[in-house]
């Protein structure tokens, strides 16, 4: 087991108001799996993935990656723990605009030791399976959005991390880019056995994950897995779980 | 790809951004290095600067500098780094440790740093010179202007930077290690309060606020007066007002602006325009957050003008205060030694112009018609009485006064305090005894007939020549401890004084005198001087002030990017959201100055008189070249926000 999560909680707020976001949840991830996390907005999606992810500390709980729990690491245990182990892809993308494509991409791997030749061929390899090769040389101003996600995918893979976040990575893009960019992801999960742990509202972006998880109210509703499904049943499996959770989908007659 | 050549890469792309915090950190080290060199160059300070007092003024100065040198790039450092925070979540996520980010800020800070450092120290270097060359003219003094690059100045202005750099980097430590990283990637998502209801607390203090500035003007008026009633009170006066005021703008900034701004949203009724979404709301809110730095820049802003104000009235008024209390060329004491200068000059051809003229003393008295003069309990004098030179108008050229009437020449303002004359009250003159004799002041002047040393630096009366007469037949009992003075002896120089004519009188076997030339060289160059320490400063604040406000202001553009882009794809042109920017920066901009310029207006007027003879002039010039100087900051503004508009869609 990759990543193991037991009992986590989340709050916020002072000793007398508080909000209790994350209501202990356990989470389980293997390696090489891909996992959509849904949920209606304010069941803590984004909160869970920040936990996850290191970007957020838990108040209580923990959170073993290979069997380290981390939420008791210090700052620089933790940030060689990032740069080796985690990758990140986020909605707005973060991209730095002074920067090109292919320097945001190689961003990983300039904090550590690699020769210049490994790195190259690192990027050949990711940027080339994301189609993104070709706009090396540009600014993030002047690509597409769809091509801005692209590249904050490849740099979220170029350092081979085991697990990527990624915080509605779809979330900006048009549909057309969106089912382009999740092929990749899924591609690039399956040739490189990078786990992804996704956080999404769109069934078509759960669809292409081996399992979906429902939160509801800062709890674990149900889960969902793929199996031997075809794409379109699993989507409407998804689309129907929805439903029943009271989310988003209310069928007018 | 090395991480610090993507650092580098990094910094020099986004050296657009930092290009006004560049020029700030470069001027800065400028004005500090070139008020070093000018300290520190004895030839120079030799030159102008003959005594202590004016070398601990240079170094008053130079502190000073460097406090709002420090204060102000502590101010810049945070607002950048805030602005950056995208960046360094970034390296966060992707692995770095805070120890490391720290050094990329270390190292980025560090080129930032020594670079406007080196820059700083070359300009400077020329603008000492140009500053030594304006500060020559200001004085009035002729000098070749030549300047040695000091190493010490070099040292000593290295050594003041290298520890504000370290200042800086335990700011950004701090920064660093209090914040989270989840509070990084959020940061440019949570604004300043906004959308607070605005409840009575907020109506009554901002009433407060406008009450308590407005009484700190009420008495800063009547200060003067109520002091001389008990000059105690005098310190107590002076605190009570600086609290009022400060306090007062504080809550002004904090309760009033909002609340002014509110009720002008109210009056609206829901019908907000472009304009009102951009300036009025938005300032309202952004106000009652800034509030302490907008106090600091008004009040900064008030003190400087202040300052440039009074020390330019000084300059501005040399020549009339020397009218007034030098009226001739040279003084000498009796006509023997008149004679001699008169021999000596001739004899290097020059000619002079004798000047021999009589005058007396006589009391005049307090009347319930004249309440100008001070009653005499309050003064400490013995009686309502009080002497004063009169003279004929026969006896001096020019004058001619009608029998009853008076004239009063050498009245400076500041004298008021003891006695004022003014136009149509009447003057008693008293033998202190039965014979006294009234007459009407008919005109004044703030030109003498008399140096301050023979009129104790009162006005002096004349009157004509019937009434002179009257007077001097009823003159008191010669019961005084000492001879008054009633004899003038003084010449001109036919054609206008100059320096060799100074330098052959004074000779140490010669008679003493006293030269206007000398003593108008010795007031410009004092008053030069003040006036040239004080502007650099006011100039020094301008500079720092303005930076401050266009740097929140571009921290605000950045937050409000959204609305910009909202506001054009609801079909506002760029031109329309400009004009509501530009409402924008006059608010923004405005406020502070204008509070600043009233605080200043009062505190100058009233005290301007100890420093000069004309108040409006010099403040008025002063005012208006700190304001234009002023607006640049908030046009450099209007070009941003231009900037972004014009891209937001």
């Amino acid at each position: 087991m990759l990543l193991k999560a037991t009992d986590i909680k989340k709050s916020y707020g002072n000793k007398f108001n508080r909000t209790e976001v994350l209501k202990g949840i356990d989470i389980n991830l293997n390696k090489g799996e891909f996992v959509s996390i849904m949920g209606a907005s304010g069941s803590g999606k984004t909160t869970l993935l920040n936990v996850l992810s290191s970007i957020d500390n838990v108040t209580s709980g923990h959170i073993y990656i290979d069997g380290v729990d981390f939420t008791t690491l210090k700052d620089k245990k933790l940030a060689d723990f990032r740069k080796n182990d985690l990758g990140f892809i986020f909605q707005d993308y973060n991209l730095l605009d002074t920067l090109s494509v292919k320097e945001n991409i190689m961003l990983p791997l300039s904090i550590r030791s690699m020769s210049k030749k490994e790195a190259e061929a690192q990027f050949d390899s990711v940027a080339g399976q994301l189609g993104i090769k070709e706009l090396a040389g540009k600014y993030p101003g002047q690509i597409s959005g769809g091509q801005a996600q692209r590249t904050s995918a490849a740099r979220a893979f170029i350092h081979q991390p085991k697990i990527i976040f990624a915080d509605e990575p779809t979330g900006a893009l048009d549909s057309k880019s969106a089912s382009g960019l999740l092929k990749k992801l899924q591609q690039l999960n399956e040739t490189l056995n990078t786990s992804i742990l996704m956080v999404t509202h769109d069934p078509t972006a759960a669809s292409f994950s081996h399992r979906v998880i429902f939160l509801k109210d800062g709890q674990v509703y149900t889960s969902l897995s793929r199996g031997e499904m075809t794409q379109d049943a699993y989507y409407s499996e998804i689309l129907d779980t929805q439903r029943v959770l009271g989310g988003v989908v209310d069928e007018a007659e | 790809m090395k991480l610090n050549n993507l650092v580098i890469k990094n910094f020099l792309r986004n050296l657009k951004n930092y290009a006004l915090y560049i020029f700030a950190l470069v001027f800065s080290v400028a004005l500090f290095f070139s008020l070093l060199t000018l300290t520190l160059d004895e030839t120079a300070m030799e030159e102008i600067a003959g005594s202590t007092p004016m070398t601990a003024l240079f170094s008053v100065g130079s502190v000073t500098v460097v406090i709002i040198i420090i204060l102000f790039v502590m101010f810049a450092n945070m607002i950048f780094i805030k602005r950056r925070h995208k960046e360094l979540a970034l390296f966060q996520l992707i692995g770095m440790n805070r120890n490391k980010i720290f050094r990329i800020l270390l190292l980025e800070n560090f080129l930032i740093y020594f670079g406007s450092l080196i820059g700083g120290i070359v300009l400077g270097f020329f603008i000492s010179r140009l500053l030594l060359m304006l500060l020559l003219k200001i004085m009035r003094v002729d000098m070749m202007v030549e300047m040695n690059f000091s190493l010490t100045a070099v040292v000593i202005t290295a050594a003041v930077f290298v520890f504000i750099f370290i200042v800086l980097m335990i700011q950004n430590y701090v920064f660093l290690r209090r914040s989270s990283l989840i509070k990084m990637l959020k940061l440019n998502k949570t604004s300043e309060s906004t959308g607070k209801p605005l409840g009575k607390m907020t109506i009554v203090l901002g009433i407060a606020g406008i009450a308590m500035i407005a009484l700190g003007y009420y008495m800063s008026q009547t200060m003067f007066e109520r002091a001389m009633e008990n000059p105690i009170m005098l310190p107590v006066y002076m605190v009570g007002i600086l609290f009022l005021t400060i306090a007062g703008t504080y809550i002004t900034f904090k309760y009033s602006v909002a609340f002014i701004l509110n009720m002008i949203r109210k009056s609206k009724n829901g019908h907000v325009n472009v304009n009102d979404v951009l300036s009025v709301t938005s300032v309202m809110f952004k106000m009652r957050s800034n509030a302490f730095l907008l106090t600091a820049i008004a009040v900064i802003t008030a003190i400087s003008i202040t300052a440039m104000s009074l020390s330019y009235i000084t300059y501005y008024s040399t020549d009339k205060m020397l009218d007034s209390t030098t009226p001739y060329d040279y003084t000498v004491e009796n006509s023997e030694d008149l004679d001699f200068y008169e021999k000596l000059l001739s004899d290097n051809d020059y000619e002079i112009d004798r000047i021999e003229k009589s005058f007396m003393h006589y009391s005049i008295v307090r009347t319930d018609e004249n309440t100008d003069l001070p009653e005499g309990e309050e003064t400490g004098m013995d009686s309502n009485e009080i002497g004063i030179v009169v003279a004929s108008d026969k006896e001096f050229e020019g004058f001619d006064v009608a029998e009853n009437e008076t004239k009063a020449t050498g009245t400076l303002a500041i004298l008021d305090i003891l006695v004022s004359f003014e136009e149509g009250n009447p003057v008693t003159f008293t033998n202190g005894a039965d014979f006294d004799r009234t007459v009407e002041v008919t005109d004044t002047t703030s030109d003498g007939i008399l140096p301050s040393n023979l009129s104790f630096g009162l006005p002096v009366l004349i009157i004509d020549d019937a009434v002179y007469q009257e007077l001097a037949d009823n003159q008191p009992e010669e019961n005084e401890e000492f001879e008054m003075p009633s004899e003038l002896y003084a010449f001109n120089i036919v054609g206008g004084d100059n320096d060799e004519v100074l330098e052959m009188m004074d000779k140490e076997e010669h008679p003493s005198f006293s030269s206007k030339l000398l003593d108008y060289k010795e007031m410009t160059q004092m008053s030069g001087m003040m006036a040239f320490i004080v502007g650099f400063l006011g100039f020094a604040f301008l500079l720092t002030s303005g930076c401050i406000l266009y740097f929140k202001q571009i921290d605000e553009c950045e937050e409000e990017k959204g609305s910009y882009k909202v506001l054009r794809k609801l079909g506002f042109s760029e031109g329309e959201i400009l004009k509501g920017l530009a409402l924008k920066m006059i608010i923004s901009f405005g406020i502070p100055l204008v509070i600043g310029l009233l605080h200043s207006l009062f505190a100058v007027k009233s005290g301007w008189f100890i420093f000069g003879i004309e108040m409006w002039t010099p403040t008025l010039i002063v005012m208006g070249v700190y304001t234009v100087l002023y607006s640049i900051f908030a046009l450099m503004s209007l070009g941003y926000y231009r900037k972004i508009v014009r891209k937001s869609i």
